[in-house]
């Protein structure tokens, strides 16, 4: 059950308390978007911290609703999808992993037991520690036991056991050392090939970016900045300001 | 009266450690024994009123005023929530009411102001406290559980869902002041309510019976108290959509 996302004319606004001149300010966070992400594709968002990465991906699932514009996900608006079904079909790793008390299983198992299944749940809690390469010995661990890069493979898992057709990656080997993000890389291009499904993959590592998009868009200060085929972002940049992100120079520029 | 003019020797002394210590505490001591026999007087004069008028309605007056005063404080403790003064009331009017009429019909209190207005008093203070404290955690567990919360948002719970954990360990913190309290009553400390009635001449086994009445009664009130104020103010934390609202 693969999934198109499809956003028009997005932007979002955030009230912030100045704590300085004691008043509400406005900032814009994202301005007017307008892309879209195909059936079963791995698209990636690159872009500095602070560009509006993840309130894009937080939107897809209504953690937040964009201000102007609005998302399409599979032809419906996502405004009118009843949000509890949408959210169990839109799956999200977050940056830092969070966990409910409890052990993996607990985890694992969350949302499939919130929304009323009752039998298989140990298999299933099985299948999905399986698809991120884990052993089920761990099932019984408590949570705060595993390294980082565990815990961030049971979030995959917990994401997985809803059988999401769209995945939103928060920049999920920020946490991680280089030869755990090059195995979690791995797996996420092996899960969204064998279960179709359309990735949304926030980075801020050039490299990385390199290594997992089909596509990217390359999103600096809420602006889309350039949205290509990943590989020609690097070779064929079709603005000074992403090349001169591309080479690594942006972020020497603004301070310098 | 004279006895308590005389007590204030030991006001007396206090004051003058203070002066001979240099504890700068003396303008202090007296002003807060001047407001303590004033407000203490004024209470005396009109719990005397109220006792001799025998009307009842008068007395539920009295207590809704108290339960007012008590959510009015409280809620002082969720600042910027919107319907925080009607939520404390409720919450503390509903603990209070409740156990108190639960002693009521059950027989044990008589429908009398000298009971009904110190029970409820004390029953309003304890619940009071127990919600401030809820919701002072509540508000601390929502910052730094954020990211729980929103993971389980995001896997389809609803608001109530995904808050769960959170309401649990505030109304759990909140209680534990007065769970405490329960278990080490006789052993540590000898209740307010107990210590007065035997100081007053009554038996010591019928002041223990009082006693006990009252501290079931400030902890179940406490623990509905609490609890209704966090199922109701944890709404206010989430939109309709179950989005968690920005803190």
């Amino acid at each position: 059950m693969p999934m198109r996302i499809v956003f028009e004319g997005v932007g979002k606004t955030r009230k912030y308390y100045d704590s300085q001149n004691s008043l509400w300010r406005q900032q814009v966070v994202l301005r007017d978007l307008t892309f879209q992400v195909e059936d079963a594709e791995v698209f990636t968002i690159l872009g500095p911290s602070g560009a509006g990465k993840s309130t894009l991906l937080r939107l897809v699932n209504r953690l937040e609703d964009p201000s102007q514009g609005h998302i399409m996900l599979d032809g419906h608006l996502a405004s009118s999808i009843d949000v509890i079904a949408l959210r169990r079909d839109v799956g999200m790793v977050f940056q830092l992993p969070a966990f409910f008390p409890g052990t993996v299983r607990e985890n694992v198992i969350y949302g499939p037991k919130l929304h009323g299944t009752k039998t298989g749940l140990d298999g299933l809690a099985e299948t999905c520690l399986a698809a991120v390469g884990l052993s089920p010995d761990l099932l019984g661990r408590r949570t705060q036991d595993l390294s980082v890069g565990q815990q961030q493979r049971v979030c995959l898992a917990r994401a997985l056991a809803n059988g999401p057709a769209i995945l939103l990656l928060d920049e999920p080997t920020s946490a991680l050392d280089l030869s755990a993000t090059l195995a979690m890389e791995r797996l996420i291009a092996r899960l969204a090939v064998e279960r179709r499904l359309t990735v949304l993959f926030v980075s801020h590592d050039l490299e990385q970016v390199r290594r997992v998009g089909q596509r990217t868009m390359l999103l600096i200060d809420g602006h889309m900045v350039e949205l290509s085929e990943t590989e020609a972002l690097f070779t064929q940049p079709q603005s000074d300001l992403t090349r001169r992100f591309c080479a690594g120079l942006w972020k020497e520029e603004k301070h310098g | 009266m004279v006895d308590v003019v005389l007590a204030l020797v030991l006001v007396a002394i206090a004051v003058a450690l203070s002066r001979v210590k240099g504890l700068n505490l003396e303008r202090d001591i007296l002003l807060g024994t001047l407001r303590a026999f004033a407000q203490l007087m004024a209470i005396g004069y009109l719990l005397n009123f109220i006792f001799d008028l025998h009307r009842l309605e008068l007395v539920f007056v009295l207590l809704l005023i108290m339960v007012l005063i008590g959510g009015q404080t409280s809620s002082r403790r969720a600042k910027s929530l919107r319907g925080r003064f009607l939520i404390a009331t409720c919450a503390i009017g509903l603990g209070t009411f409740a156990t108190l009429g639960l002693l009521i019909g059950l027989g044990i209190i008589a429908t009398q102001p000298r009971y009904l207005i110190p029970l409820a008093g004390m029953t309003i203070g304890n619940a009071t406290r127990t919600c401030s404290l809820a919701l002072e955690r509540l508000r601390s567990e929502l910052t730094s559980r954020a990211g729980e919360v929103e993971a389980a948002l995001a896997l389809g719970a609803t608001s109530s869902q995904a808050a769960q954990h959170v309401i649990r360990a505030a109304v759990r913190a909140a209680m534990v002041p007065l769970v405490d309290t329960l278990k080490i009553v006789g052993l540590i400390q000898f209740p307010g309510a107990m210590t007065g009635m035997i100081l007053a001449g009554a038996q010591p086994l019928d002041a223990v019976k009082i006693q006990l009445i009252i501290m079931y009664m400030l902890v179940a009130a406490a623990l509905i108290a609490s609890l209704s104020i966090a199922l109701l103010v944890i709404r206010k934390y989430f939109t309709r959509d179950h989005q968690l609202v920005v803190l």
